[in-house]
């Protein structure tokens, strides 16, 4: 049974692993801190944007499954730092001996699971965001009108806000506003022959206009904002509709909340990873110190050279002997020994 | 008679000095915090200059900066010294300077405090540069192809929309003043030449605001034109409407964030005042301890400390005392020279 990728170390080179292994578990938990408020920050993005998001979106998965994930790599470096820091001292090791085995079965199976599934998904999920947004703001549109109806009272000012804050205008253009009734019924003069004629001359008894609402307008054109009678060349002077650029916000909602959210779902991809090359590495060292110090029965300065190892036998043989301690208890073979005699470098389950 | 006597002996003095080292590393810490909010003071106050006629006042975001990097150092010097007052050899460097270094502990408080003072003090003259600063800011709001005025109309539409508010006291303000460019008004139309003959300086003014005072919370979209005809728009009356526009004047919301700001950095810095006086008077403490000690030599020994040697009248008439010995002692000298002249012209 020969133990899988052995690697020697002597008393120098272990002290370098534990030394090494402290650096590598700080940085750990800062990265880890650091994809902590990432995720926390998209979270809180998501929940701002939630009403220009289809109800059955689901983006919000990856931000709280990075949450978790990088709360257990934070946990898995405070621990680490801990066990590498007591490894270099002879009095404060013992406790850590019984606690290391169970502690790194679970950062390897839960962390490392849980950064797996995170990446996952943030390869994924991004591409969910574009259908999602279609509805999300296409209903928030239809509904802008809608001020009295309870339930959807808010969509007016929360789309005005929207396009304030983010500079758009529409879901892909100014001209997405010609094609909806955005004005509410209640403020319409039934007795005005021009409303009138709109509503006859539409199929549905819509009231169309070309005109959009104030908060398309883009503070940086030089003339006072023109909402109103935008695809008429004559009514205003100087103004060609051609070339609305400057006049209103020329991006549509749509794209710029989908950059967005992408961007951040990106950035939190890049942190993710980063934390699952610590997380692997950090992992890695304390298993080979585990080892090593079990091979020399948990004596710290000694100086005899050790051997740190992944696991005590290959896979097959690892199963086999698993197989045979559950089977042991009920079948007792002559010649098996006990299982208080076996070696105490088979700790690891 | 001793100002506040208080016995130490060895294991006192020594928590006394450990105590305020760890004081005066938190104190170097709420130094830098009070460095950061004079620096983020100045950054809001440049990033609004615009409409403050680029005339406001930096004192106190610069007095904030200066006594930050001030404190850093004085607390630092301090936590060397309480470090190094538990060992004799390394005091006894320290000994000299101590005495002029509380000095100007004290007057370091004295300024902190009238700076934190400052804080508060300060919410008058930002109120007349803002009333200036957004009279001159809306004038020159139409003005985009003059270079050199060309951002204003930005600079006023993301003020207003960004603090929520319309106009200097109010919208009204807006009617007053022509706030849509020649180049953009078509004066072959009877109605630009009506308006333009009925003012006496030629102006256009209408009563309507620019889009950046809408507000979107009203239930209807937004009437920016028109405001006080009642009849131009349906069901709308412009006495009672509170929803249509954003009721705020500029000038109070900017006057309102600045007052908070101040108000909160005023309280921070206060509190730090009050550290650091704390710290002042257990280094004061400190350093009478050790010299009261009856045998340098033997630390072991009991002493006693005490904030001034003679109670505070004693104190101050000895104060005056040397000040006046050192105007007699200038003049002694010179009655001296006088006489060794004389006779030496004589």
């Amino acid at each position: 049974m020969a133990p899988v990728l052995p690697l020697v170390l002597p008393l120098q080179p272990r002290i370098r692993l534990a030394q090494g292994l402290w650096l590598l578990s700080w940085l750990l938990v800062l990265v880890g801190g650091l994809t902590l408020l990432c995720s926390g920050h998209l979270l809180v993005q998501l929940w701002h944007l939630g009403t220009f998001l289809a109800p059955s979106c689901p983006f919000s998965a990856l931000p709280q499954v990075a949450l978790a994930a990088s709360a257990v790599a934070l946990g898995t470096g405070l621990v680490s730092s801990g066990a590498s820091r007591a490894s270099l001292d002879a009095e404060q090791y013992p406790p850590w001996r019984g606690v290391l085995g169970p502690l790194l079965v679970a950062g390897t199976a839960g962390g490392g699971g849980l950064l797996v599934l995170a990446l996952g998904l943030a390869l994924a999920l991004p591409g969910t965001l574009d259908t999602s947004l279609e509805e999300g703001l296409g209903s928030a549109l239809a509904h802008y009108k809608d001020t009295e109806v309870p339930g959807r009272c808010q969509a007016k000012r929360l789309l005005d806000e929207l396009q304030l804050r983010y500079h758009c205008c529409g879901r892909h253009g100014y001209k997405d506003w010609f094609g909806i009734q955005w004005v509410s019924n209640r403020y319409l003069d039934p007795n005005d022959h021009d409303v009138v004629d709109r509503i006859q001359s539409n199929v549905e008894g819509l009231y169309l206009i070309d005109g959009v609402p104030f908060s398309c307008c883009n503070p940086h054109s030089p003339r006072p904002c023109l909402q109103s009678q935008l695809s008429d060349p004559h009514a205003h002077p100087l103004f060609d509709p051609r070339q609305p650029n400057l006049n209103l916000w020329s991006q549509g909602c749509h794209e710029v909340l989908l950059g967005h959210l992408q961007g951040l779902a990106s950035t939190l991809g890049n942190t993710l990873a980063v934390t699952f090359l610590l997380q692997t590495l950090v992992l890695l060292g304390l298993r080979y110190l585990q080892t090593a110090l079990e091979g020399l029965g948990g004596v710290i300065d000694g100086e005899g050279e050790a051997q740190g190892y992944l696991f005590p036998a290959g896979l097959k043989d690892m199963l086999k002997t698993a197989w045979l301690q559950g089977a042991g208890p009920h079948r007792p073979a002559p010649g098996e020994a006990p299982p208080e005699e076996e070696p105490p470098k088979e700790g690891l389950p | 008679m001793a100002l506040l006597k208080v016995k130490f002996d060895q294991k006192k003095r020594v928590k006394l000095a450990q105590g305020l080292w760890l004081m005066n590393w938190f104190s170097v810490l709420a130094g830098i915090i009070i460095f950061g909010l004079g620096l983020f003071l100045k950054i809001e106050l440049r990033k609004r200059s615009d409409v403050m006629n680029n005339s406001e006042s930096h004192f106190v975001p610069n007095s904030l900066i200066g006594v930050g990097v001030l404190s850093c150092v004085f607390n630092s010097l301090a936590g060397k010294i309480c470090y190094d007052a538990l060992d004799p050899a390394k005091y006894a460097k320290w000994k000299p300077w101590l005495k002029p270094y509380l000095a100007v502990c004290v007057l370091f408080n004295l300024a902190l405090f009238l700076v934190a003072l400052c804080c508060f003090l300060l919410r008058g003259s930002l109120e007349s540069t803002l009333a200036h600063g957004l009279k001159n800011g809306m004038k020159f709001y139409r003005d985009t192809d003059t270079p050199g005025r060309c951002f204003m109309k930005k600079t006023i539409d993301m003020l207003q929309i960004e603090f929520k508010c319309c106009g200097n006291n109010g919208f009204r303000d807006w009617f007053e003043i022509q706030w849509i460019s020649n180049r953009y008004l078509d004066f072959s139309s009877k109605e630009v030449k009506d308006r333009i003959k009925s003012n006496v300086d030629g102006r256009y003014l209408v009563d309507g605001v620019p889009f950046s005072c809408c507000n979107p919370n009203s239930p209807r979209p937004c009437i920016q034109y028109q405001l006080t005809n009642n009849s131009a728009h349906y069901s709308y009356d412009h006495q009672t409407e509170e929803l249509n526009l954003w009721l705020r004047g500029c000038r109070a919301a900017l006057l309102s964030y600045y007052s908070n700001l101040m108000n909160t950095i005023g309280a921070v810095t206060l509190l730090v005042w009050l550290f650091e006086v704390t710290i002042t008077v257990g280094l004061r403490y400190l350093h009478t301890a050790l010299e009261g000690m009856a045998n340098p030599e033997d630390p072991e020994c009991e002493s006693e400390g005490w904030l001034l040697e003679k109670s505070v009248p004693e104190t101050w008439k000895a104060v005056l005392e040397s000040v006046k010995k050192l105007g007699k002692g200038n003049q002694v000298e010179a009655e001296g020279e006088d006489a060794g002249q004389a006779p030496a012209a004589g």
